[in-house]
């Protein structure tokens, strides 16, 4: 071998050495790490089972992000709701769903549309409260799994889009409409996801199906069959929904899901008990449905404070841990493994409806319970500590972003009258009346904070008028991007929060963003479009809310 | 919708009902199925009679308000009722009865309220316009 081609070997070397690296953009090191795996793609919801909204790619960094144009928009054409997905990107393919169960294949690079599939759905969805709310979709085994307004399941072939399988799974009729709002994710073969309905008169399950033949596995039943917990008959109205997308531990084959308020919200005169398993956090078999372990939040909830977030896993002392935000306003750290409390921390400036939660035990320290007859101000209101807009955790930081609210609301307790719950839409509330109010000594608004995951302790926190409802996006180029409800999105510093690169897209974040690298360039997604019932919920205490446009485009960033 | 019939008071309802009466249309219950189009049961009662008013705020707070349109009436991402003049009964009725979609949601509540419940949240909402 002669010198010259040693030098050609060298070169070639080399060159493929650094063109890999630009192909990844990922720090070596990290690669095969928790939270690092499959660097260029968003695989799954949280992009990786740990939660962490966290993208290990590196190309966009603190330097060049103010260097960010935009690549292409994608319009679904359905404005209603907004979008509120987190997208899916694998191998340059982005699955994505707009209003109405109305699922995108689309070409990450140039946001062409590849396919598109709109079920046909039920006419029951007319009555919905939850109606157009479309959440996200699930891909693998070849397939996009989606879950949908009239409570099927459905898998499309994900080549073409073809519809492979449908299978109803609730009831809308009978169950209040019913609906799979959030993506059911993959356990193995097994394919689950909860329904909404924690403020409507049903029983809440998690149904489970076969992936690739659609036929029901398993059911999980998440109002617990125990008198104790659910005197007479209050069970069967009892709420208990698991709304959003759970996670899933392949290695021990468990699925982590949380739960929702118990129904009636405010009125808990017949449900005097802990009401099992609301606002809770369960760890289920995958295989079987079977519950592992459980870890209620707020027994006996009275103020709408579901627990359903995501599980976020992260490191303590050497052992995987979970920490889990509710909307009452405080964050468990839990032991991964059966759920032991390691910590609880308030999350929330303004809280009231206890005098705090042992860290030790877990258990309410003074509850104020709703009352008919009178007028009581709770803290944080009935939408939570936050919504349902998921933090982000950036391993090189140490820190977990995650958007607050700061609002309160006036609330008299009264029974539901049954003329109000004939509706397939009626929401079982509990209530006389409710009404937004800022918090004692301040102004009612939003935050985003950089804290300690297991003690809450804050690095920086981000002020808005009004509380932000996008999820939080943060990456290894020291960056986390987030939007508000006026359509700004925002790229800041992951150490110090300082801003660095904000676009005005026009209309409100609600979806997730997402961060993904094809041939070789890195790109930030941004679901935008004022979504889901919830900003009307706040204008009642942001009138500013009110004259918000609505929107949908998928807007793709990367460098020049 | 663009009609617009506005009345507030016992003549403009006679009005109404005359109509009603005269295409033969009187609907023992209203069906969810019901057009935009298709004329109303006119209410039973004077929209402005204190007692349905007080019915209707009722039934507001306990629904409507909850989520949707603010204590008062003022909240949501409708335009604000207290204060409003602009709102024909008619228009009031059908939208509660059919709901709306927009960039936004109201589901329909026609399946589950009675005429005169939903004529009993109108009236509020008229009131909350003189307010």
């Amino acid at each position: 071998m002669t010198a010259s081609r040693n030098m050609f070997r060298l070169s070639a070397a080399l060159l493929a050495g650094s063109a890999l690296s630009f192909m990844t953009a990922v720090p070596a090191m990290a690669q095969g790490k928790a939270g690092f795996e499959d660097p260029n793609n968003w695989p799954e919801y949280h992009r990786t089972s740990n939660a962490w909204r966290f993208s290990p790619l590196n190309q966009i960094t603190r330097e060049n992000v103010k260097k960010l144009k935009v690549a292409w928009v994608h319009q679904p054409g359905n404005i209603t709701h907004g979008l509120q997905a987190t997208p899916i990107v694998i191998d340059g393919v982005m699955y994505s769903i707009s209003a109405n169960n109305n699922v995108w294949a689309i070409d990450a690079a140039t946001g062409k549309t590849l396919w598109n599939y709109a079920p046909k759905l039920d006419k029951i969805v007319d009555q919905v409260f939850y109606g157009a709310a479309s959440r996200g979709v699930t891909v693998g085994r070849g397939k996009v799994f989606l879950g949908t307004l009239d409570g099927r399941f459905i898998a499309l072939d994900q080549k073409t889009g073809k519809e492979l399988w449908s299978t109803q799974l609730t009831n809308p009729k009978t169950q209040y409409g019913a609906l799979f709002s959030a993506p059911p994710q993959l356990a193995g073969n097994v394919l689950f996801g909860g329904t909404t309905g924690g403020d409507q008169p049903i029983s809440g399950k998690i149904y489970a199906v076969n992936a690739d033949t659609g036929k029901p596995a398993w059911t999980f039943d998440v109002i617990k069959n125990d008198p104790k917990s659910w005197p007479g008959d209050s069970g069967k109205v009892g709420g208990g929904s698991a709304w959003m997308p759970g996670t899933y531990d392949a290695k021990t084959d468990t699925i982590y899901i949380g739960t929702s308020n118990a129904a009636p919200d405010y009125y808990n005169y017949d449900r005097k008990g802990d009401n099992l398993y609301t606002a809770s956090l369960l760890a289920i078999e995958g295989k079987t449905g079977k519950l592992k372990w459980h870890r209620q939040e707020v027994p006996n909830d009275s103020w709408d404070y579901d627990s359903a977030y995501e599980a976020l896993v992260v490191q303590k002392d050497g052992k995987d841990v979970i920490v889990h935000l509710n909307k009452g306003g405080f964050v468990f750290v839990m032991d991964k493994k059966d759920g032991a409390l390691e910590n609880v921390w308030q999350f929330s400036e303004n809280v009231n409806w206890v005098k705090g939660i042992d860290p030790k035990t877990g258990a309410l320290i003074d509850p104020v319970y709703p009352e008919i007859d009178k007028t009581k101000t709770f803290c944080p209101n009935l939408l939570g500590a936050r919504s349902w807009n998921h933090g982000a955790y950036n391993p090189g930081t140490g820190l977990w972003y995650s958007h607050a609210m700061e609002v309160c609301n006036e609330v008299v307790a009264g029974k539901d009258d049954p003329d109000n719950l004939k509706a397939v839409s009626a929401l079982s509330l509990g209530i006389e009346s409710i009404k937004l109010v800022a918090p004692p000594n301040s102004k009612p608004h939003g935050r985003l904070d950089a804290r300690d995951p297991l003690t809450g302790k804050v690095k920086w926190s981000i002020k808005y008028d009004m509380p932000p409802l996008s999820s939080v996006l943060t990456t290894a180029g020291g960056l986390v991007f987030t939007g508000d409800l006026e359509g700004k999105i925002f790229g800041y510093d992951a150490d110090t929060g300082k801003e660095l690169w904000s676009f005005n897209s026009g209309s409100g974040l609600r979806g997730g963003p997402v961060s993904y690298s094809v041939k070789g360039k890195q790109y930030i997604v941004f679901p935008t479009g004022l979504g889901s019932h919830a900003p009307g919920f706040l204008a009642g205490a942001f009138p500013q809310i009110k004259d918000l446009p609505g929107g949908a485009a998928l807007i793709a960033f990367t460098l020049e | 919708m663009t009609h617009e019939t506005p009345r507030s008071n016992a003549k403009g309802r006679l009005t109404v009902s005359a109509l009603v009466i005269a295409l033969g249309m009187i609907w023992a219950a209203p069906s969810p199925a019901m057009a935009t189009e298709d004329p109303i049961v006119a209410p039973s009662f004077d929209l402005t009679d204190p007692e349905r008013i007080a019915l209707g705020k009722k039934r507001f707070n306990k629904t409507c308000a909850g989520y949707c349109h603010g204590s008062d009436g003022v909240g949501g991402r409708a335009p604000d009722f207290k204060g409003r003049t602009d709102l024909a009964d008619e228009e009031a009725f059908r939208t509660i009865f059919h709901g709306r979609r927009t960039s936004d949601i109201m589901p329909p509540w026609g399946a589950a309220f009675s005429t005169d419940q939903i004529w009993e949240l109108v009236a509020y909402i008229k009131f909350l316009g003189t307010q």
